[in-house]
């Protein structure tokens, strides 16, 4: 069956809308990924905690 | 001989009046609060010393609060302003545990009132802010120069105080730097925190702190000020959104960790202070030692401020480890971040 004018429009539409949410979705994504990951810090390698008492209370 | 007013009995209210109840000097405790069934539980709890005064709904203060010495404002941060302005109207002297950073700037704004009046206010009296403020303003006594503080917390008081948390999330943290303020997006710049044992380590983010705010007027020349607090990856995801349960009744063990970076004998160095407890509870010794202190006139001058304006740390801190909350310092060579 011959497709007419309106079911064009409507199609090119649809694949419009359909490629609008494939790309904001793809965005969601990186975004999710950029805010998610992130790199390690550095642990102490040496040294510890000590609780503060006499001088360093002076 | 000090009489003191205590407004809001949730987690830390109710233990800083517990806290006020065993220190030598306080003779009585206003207790303020709409709830009468909490009221009278905690005057139960703490016995004679205790007043169980009727809530004024038009104040938002008990009454009998203008014949305290002090008043320790630990209720909803959104009422603080508007009882500080009431309680400098009283010229009263008083101690907000405000940790919502519009809050703490609204009674900040109060200080030109509080000075004319002659009220002297110490503002973000808890644990973060509070003993933050605290240990940052002694570890700047080690240096010549300040350049910059990092602070980190981890951990949340009562109920109150998760909203708070899940909040700080949302909004966009306050920065100062190289001289001027600077908005960031909470829950950005992850850092890895190294946190006093066994807390160790944990993930922190920009959040909306108050620390900046407090600790800028006490430290001149300081070029960055910033504040992280930690967070799961699920805390920032659904920071937006309400809170999907009801947070727990008071949350497990906190910890501090503030960085200070300066100059001392001609060379640029590190400090790296910290305090673990359960945020309540040290929360709860800050401010309340801090309302005593105001009654006794020890704060330092008419005005509002924060802890390390207002309050003289070192023998505030020593007191603070008399009754229990204990600082340290991190001593090693390597870099801790």
């Amino acid at each position: 069956m011959a497709r007419t004018s309106m079911d064009s429009s409507g199609f090119a539409i649809m694949t419009l809308v359909r490629r609008a949410l494939v790309a904001i979705g793809a965005a969601a994504i990186v975004a999710a990924v950029l805010r998610l990951r992130g790199s390690g810090g550095v642990p102490p390698r040496d040294g510890g905690w000590r609780e503060l008492s006499g001088p360093d209370l002076k | 001989m000090t009489r003191v007013a205590v407004v809001g009995l949730g987690a830390l209210g109710a233990r800083a009046a517990r806290q006020l109840a065993s220190t030598p000097g306080v003779t009585e405790i206003v207790l303020g609060e709409p709830d009468v069934h909490k009221r009278a539980a905690v005057a139960e709890v703490l016995g004679p010393i205790a007043t169980d005064a009727e809530w004024s709904a038009d104040d938002g203060l008990p009454v009998g609060v203008a014949d305290c010495d002090a008043a320790l404002l630990a209720g909803p941060a959104a009422a603080h302003v508007d009882q500080a302005r009431r309680l400098i109207a009283l010229r009263r002297p008083f101690v907000s545990t405000a940790d919502a950073r519009p809050t703490v700037q609204g009674l900040l704004d109060l200080g030109d009132d509080a000075s004319q009046a002659g009220v002297s206010a110490v503002v973000g009296a808890a644990f973060s802010p509070g003993l933050s403020c605290a240990l940052v303003r002694h570890g700047a006594t080690w240096f010549d120069a300040v350049d910059e503080v990092h602070v980190a917390w981890l951990g949340t008081g009562g109920p109150a105080c998760a909203h708070q948390h899940h909040r700080n999330f949302a909004g966009s943290a306050l920065e100062w730097h190289d001289g001027a303020w600077i908005q960031r997006p909470s829950g950005s710049g992850r850092e890895l925190c190294w946190f006093p044992d066994p807390v160790g380590s944990a993930d922190c983010y920009r959040g909306d702190q108050c620390e900046p705010l407090l600790l800028q007027p006490a430290l001149d020349g300081v070029s960055r000020i910033t504040a992280r607090m930690a967070g799961t990856r699920r805390d920032r995801m659904l920071a937006r959104l309400p809170m999907l349960r009801p947070p727990h009744p008071e949350g497990a063990v906190g910890a501090l960790r503030v960085e200070i970076r300066g100059r001392r004998s001609g060379a640029t160095d590190t400090a790296v202070l910290g305090a673990i407890d359960r945020p309540a509870v040290a929360g709860a010794a800050v401010a309340a030692l801090a309302t005593v202190w105001a009654g006794e006139g020890r704060v330092n001058a008419p005005g509002v401020g924060g802890v390390a304006v207002q309050i003289e740390v070192l023998d505030f801190l020593t007191e603070l480890a008399r009754r229990g909350i204990r600082a340290a310092v991190f001593e090693g060579s390597s870099p801790v971040s």
